[in-house]
């Protein structure tokens, strides 16, 4: 039997306020570079238009860009896109986005004309266009919002009914935590903040939360058993339990974010790289603010005293599974 | 539950899955020859989103820019059947036409490779009139005020077009002559216009006399090409509007017309009352004639063609302009006698495909309100092709590697998550197929990472069935308590999750549905498959020799 990391008895809590200063570090980090410069959200969000073109021989993206002003495509976006060939334009500019409003796919037409009468008829060819007008933009701004908001709200009320509000609180904190890391880690990459991001951060906080969650299980379930030890000790000693797990979980969801990160392409690279991050700081937050959040909550609300925790902790649902297995260890 | 009926309901649930995917045939539009033709194909029955198949998604809304539309919800509904007919005939697989919130239309074409094309086709109003050119000289008449108008507007002008002026009036002279040459009934008109284009330059700016030239017919006037948009900026202007002549309407040609070296665009004064609309129009081909090249022929119905003869015996001898969306279209015709129920619509110099498309939308009707497009997306065929290839690569990776590590780790016990696996990505493009989900690219990079964590659910159940055995339990006791003990942690985290896509499915557009989509069912299988099937196998195990499994590889 190959084990890895078993009957281990590391005292993660412990460092917690080396972690808390580290992860709040970081946070801040990101914060302030947003303070700077805002977050490159996707024409999805501010409206624009965002053009993926193929040229026959690799283009000066010099000539590119002064073909663009002269049409009145001001401050557009040139990258490379995979090949040298290959090249996305981006014109996101108050003003381009402004004259979409009439018809959103003006200044991608504009932008295709004006490049093929630099370049020639049939010296590119438009393999994507996503236009966006303004009022859509703001709809979808407003929507991956709700989005997020609510499945915060949701994952409470259903925490709250199958733990108790404490674990549910850490696990909620424990989650937004996630949410601030990703979006200072999405700032520091310079990843550009797009539906399918959004649709990634959602993913991470489910996985996050999954994560939270296993631990907690654990810890009602050694909580019930009433030792006769603190709830720092049944901390520590329930992410102690879980650990092979997690390590084994993590690995093959890193495996498979690694293939998509590698092989699954440009546009999918972004939703990757969230991912892979998701779940560091899922794993993170799991042990190092779930936990501490739950000891502080106790220790400020603590359990109705003479009662023991296992009686406390039992909420309508664990009582179904007190199985006699349990029971009679 | 008996291991019969288990064994039963995997093997059931497997039959389901491969008949869902079973590949089917249907009837598709594919290219061939660089034409659009409908095949027969055989091909696995899961829907592709755009985003893999490429195509054009456009979500259009009212376009009050023109003035408010009182009624947005029923105009759409109304705009809605037009788009839909037009849709219909212009032969996409699977197009969804669609109504989104109150005020706005989702068309979605797949495989379409000429965007510009498909977006007229939806767009355009196809409001034909059928209008009388002036015969009153009432634009000349007009000249005066309009000039004074724009003596004291010439700031703007002046900005707008440095030296534009200057450069008709030299060619107006060589002009006028040639026009002499052949237009009789007009010679005097012309005459005075070129003097009044004189007196413009002398006695200050004529600004917008000097622009504009007599043309061959009635109502008829050429604009240097150079100057169309001074003029439109000029027609615009609210004071020149009103300083129009009344009940007439001032139209462009969809044509230009070359004379000598320079290129005019014919300028049309029309009767503002049409004689007759398209609403008539019964229907239209496109055809092809040797002397006037591509045109639409088109047919009116009963009334209309009583209408129409009745109008156009009084017109004898007047040019009929043919009006398509505020465009004349070609050189308007002289009436020699009355028209009944048939006539045709010149296209210029454009190719048959644009003939096509015209006969198609004025078939399908004319909208009722005009579109603007608020958002589009188009994806090229190839895209999507490498889409689903790079899609695919990253899939088969991620399954070997955690194949790998499962194997690895847990041995004869990873073999059954693995068989598992197997079947949970069965089941999970069954469900996908099943429900008529789309698979987008996000959905294939969710269900890629679902992958890697569908065996989640195994890992823990194995983590526990570990523990009971380092307590000293059996082989079968310790996978009984394993499962249960897991059973749980299992439930909580995958309900989580699939609210948060429930979340996601309802708040996302296109691409993002889809990955919800496939995390939702992904969610279902994965349960089914950790919790009943993996179980099966092990009882499988465990029955094969009673009690003779003493140890357990995992």
């Amino acid at each position: 039997m190959l084990r890895i990391l078993h009957d281990t008895n590391y005292d993660f809590i412990r460092w917690w306020k080396v972690m808390a200063a580290i992860t709040v570090a970081f946070i801040l980090l990101g914060l302030g570079s947003l303070a700077i410069k805002p977050p490159n959200y996707s024409i999805e969000f501010t409206g624009g238009t965002l053009m993926q073109l193929e040229f026959t021989q690799p283009p000066d993206v010099g000539a590119i860009r002064s073909t663009l002003d002269q049409a009145g495509i001001r401050g557009a976006e040139i990258q490379q896109f995979g090949t040298n060939r290959e090249f996305t334009v981006r014109a996101q500019d108050p003003g381009a986005v402004a004259a979409q409003s009439k018809g959103a796919e003006s200044i991608a037409v504009t932008i295709e004309k004006v490049l093929k009468q630099k370049f020639g008829e049939n010296a590119l060819r438009v393999v994507r266009t996503e236009a966006v007008g303004p009022r859509v933009g703001q709809e979808l701004r407003r929507g991956a919002i709700i989005a997020i908001l609510l499945s915060f709200l949701i994952t409470l009320v259903y925490l709250s009914i199958r733990f108790e509000w404490r674990f549910a609180t850490a696990a909620v904190i424990a989650t937004s935590h996630d949410v601030f890391t990703t979006i200072a880690f999405l700032k520091l990459m310079h990843l550009e903040i797009s539906l399918t991001v959004v649709a990634g951060l959602l993913t991470v906080l489910g996985y996050s939360l999954n994560d939270t969650i296993i631990i907690f299980d654990r810890v009602r379930e050694n909580l019930r058993k009433g030792r006769k030890e603190t709830l720092y000790e049944t901390l520590n000693r329930s992410i102690n339990e879980t650990l092979p797990r997690s390590v084994l979980t993590h690995a093959t969801t890193f495996a498979a974010t690694l293939a998509l990160l590698i092989f699954a392409g440009e546009v999918i690279r972004p939703f990757a790289w969230v991912m892979a991050f998701g779940i560091v700081t899922g794993t993170f937050s799991s042990i190092y603010v779930a936990a501490p959040v739950l000891l502080w909550i106790e220790r400020k609300w603590p359990r109705k005293t003479g009662a023991r925790p296992s009686s406390s902790t039992a909420t309508p649902t664990s009582r179904t599974r007190r199985s006699p297995a349990t029971a009679t260890r | 539950m008996s291991l019969k009926y288990r064994i039963a309901i995997i093997v059931a649930l497997i039959g389901a899955s491969l008949w869902t995917l079973f590949p089917r045939t249907v009837v598709e539009r594919v290219k061939r020859n660089g034409e659009f033709v409908y095949d027969t194909v055989r091909r696995v029955p899961l829907k592709r989103g755009l985003d893999l198949q490429g195509g054009m998604h456009l979500a259009l809304e009212v376009d009050e820019s023109k003035g408010p539309v009182p009624d947005k919800s029923k105009a759409i509904d109304n705009a809605l059947k037009v788009v839909r007919n037009r849709i219909d005939e212009f032969g996409v697989s699977e197009p969804v036409v669609q109504k989104a919130g109150s005020d706005r239309i989702i068309v979605e074409l797949p495989g379409i490779d000429d965007p510009r094309r498909a977006q007229d086709v939806v767009q355009k109003s196809a409001f034909l009139e059928f209008q009388i050119t002036d015969e009153t000289q009432a634009l000349e008449k007009a000249l005066p005020r309009l000039d004074a108008l724009l003596k004291d507007t010439k700031v703007a002008a002046a900005v707008s077009t440095p030296g534009a002026p200057a450069k008709t009036d030299t060619t107006a002279a060589g002009l006028q002559s040639l026009f002499t040459a052949d237009t009789s009934k007009k010679a005097d008109s012309s005459k005075t216009d070129s003097a009044k284009a004189a007196a413009g330059t002398a006695g200050g700016p004529g600004a917008f006399s000097k622009l504009i030239q007599q043309g061959q017919m009635p109502g008829e006037y050429y604009v240097a090409q150079s100057d169309v948009g001074l003029v439109t900026q000029y027609l615009a202007m609210s004071e020149v509007q009103a300083a129009l002549p009344p009940a007439k309407v001032l139209r462009w040609s969809s044509d230009t017309v070359s004379l000598g070296n320079r290129v005019y665009r014919p300028l049309y004064v029309l009767d503002a009352k049409p004689i007759i609309t398209g609403e008539y129009l019964t229907d239209a081909k496109p055809n092809t004639s040797p002397t006037e090249g591509n045109l639409v022929q088109f047919t009116m119905n009963n009334e209309g063609a009583r209408r129409f003869r009745a109008e156009t015996s009084r017109h004898i001898k007047d040019f009929m302009a043919i009006v398509l969306d505020q465009r004349v279209m070609g050189r308007p015709p002289v009436i020699q006698s009355a028209i009944g129920a048939n006539g045709q619509i010149t296209m210029g110099g454009k190719d048959l495909q644009a003939a096509q498309d015209l006969a198609l939308v004025l078939r399908a009707g004319s909208l009722p309100v005009p579109l603007k497009v608020v958002e589009v997306r188009q994806i090229g065929a190839s895209l999507g092709q490498d889409s689903i290839h790079a899609g695919i690569t990253a899939g088969v990776i991620a399954v070997a590697l955690v194949v790998f590590i499962m194997l690895g780790y847990y041995r004869f016990s990873g073999a059954l998550a693995v068989a598992g696996l197997a079947l949970y990505i069965l089941y999970t493009l069954a469900a996908l197929a099943g429900f008529q989900a789309v698979l987008t690219l996000p959905g294939l990079a969710g269900f890629v990472l679902s992958i890697g964590i569908a065996v989640d659910a195994n890992v823990l159940i194995f983590e526990r069935i570990r523990e009971e055995l380092a307590h000293g339990k059996t082989v079968r006791t310790a996978i009984d308590e394993g499962f249960r003990h897991a059973m749980s942690a299992i439930v909580d985290s995958n309900v989580s999750t699939a609210l948060t896509a429930a979340v996601l499915y309802q708040y996302g557009t296109g691409p993002v549905r889809g990955f919800a989509v496939t995390l939702l069912a992904g969610i279902a299988a994965s349960m089914i498959t950790s919790i009943f099937v993996v179980r099966t196998f092990y009882m499988i195990w465990l029955n094969r020799s009673r009690d003779a499994q003493t140890s357990l590889s995992i």
